[in-house]
């Protein structure tokens, strides 16, 4: 695109066209990156926890979530350290912005449950995972990932009634798997 | 009587910048480089004429130890953006 050359109007329009979808393509294929270093984060940590747990039979083994985040926020600031400037629209501020906010609820939550109150805190995070979920799915006009968020928070909600502490990992796990796939559709749809 | 279209706009690196620049928040001088394919050079003089337009804003600063330089449409980029998409519609619509 060396030369300022004089365009025709369709020349033009097909430029503006395909100017726009590769930008929105670059963005949204970098977005998905952010979903599978959560997503693999997320299986990891449940699928140890509910291992150590099962194995020595202490439920003390659960505060390692709370290095969850700590580790999930280096990876994804060393990530975007060496990433190639790409920039950010707003479908994927709304993606940032909708998985921050469940972020900040799970580990607030998580700690008034430990620390103050009481409460079954898997089967909140696991309605407002699913929720989270829902509306990434809505924002990429994504049915299969609109209908895996409701599964996930309205079956993970049943399931969280229905088994036991240890058992309920396995929600998180299931969860985490469903972040990952997200990503690598994401991947996939804005290759 | 077909409007006329902007020759600011009616140019095809500064169009791919501004069409770049449309549907993302702001870029990278690098990210315009590499989605264009221009050289350094033409693609700051080309830079230099949206913003001397008034279409874009540039931002240089520094990411860790690198400088970066940052573009970002302006309103009024956006409203001649939407002026120049307009006309075109126009053309091609006479054309049929």
């Amino acid at each position: 695109m060396e030369q300022n050359k004089e365009m025709t109007a369709q020349e033009s329009l097909r430029l503006i066209t395909e100017s726009f979808n590769k930008s929105r393509k670059d963005i949204l294929r970098d977005s998905a990156k952010y979903f599978i270093l959560w997503g693999t984060l997320l299986t990891v940590t449940s699928l140890v926890i509910y291992l150590l747990w099962h194995l020595t039979g202490k439920p003390q083994w659960n505060f390692l979530w709370f290095a969850m985040p700590v580790v999930g926020y280096l990876l994804a600031a060393w990530s975007g350290k060496y990433n190639k400037a790409i920039p950010q629209n707003e479908v994927s501020k709304m993606l940032s912005g909708v998985w921050s906010v469940f972020g900040a609820f799970s580990v607030t939550l998580s700690a008034i449950a430990v620390f103050l109150v009481p409460m079954h805190v898997t089967l909140i995070i696991v309605i407002i995972m699913g929720l989270a979920e829902c509306i990434s799915g809505v924002l990429l006009k994504n049915w299969p990932i609109i209908i895996a968020g409701f599964l996930l928070g309205v079956g993970g909600a049943v399931f969280a009634m229905l088994v036991t502490d240890e058992a309920q990992l396995l929600i998180f796990t299931l969860g985490g798997v469903l972040l990952l796939v997200t990503g690598l559709i994401m991947k996939l749809q804005y290759r | 009587m077909f409007p006329k279209l902007d020759p600011i706009l009616h140019s095809e690196l500064r169009l791919a910048v501004m069409s770049i620049l449309a549907g993302a928040d702001e870029a990278d001088f690098t990210y315009l480089k590499k989605q264009t394919g221009a050289t350094s050079g033409n693609l700051s003089v080309q830079i230099d004429k949206l913003t001397t337009a008034g279409y874009i804003t540039v931002e240089k600063g520094f990411k860790g130890k690198m400088p970066r330089t940052t573009c970002k449409i302006t309103p009024a980029g956006q409203e001649a953006f939407g002026n120049y998409v307009d006309a075109l519609k126009e053309y091609l619509s006479a054309g049929k």
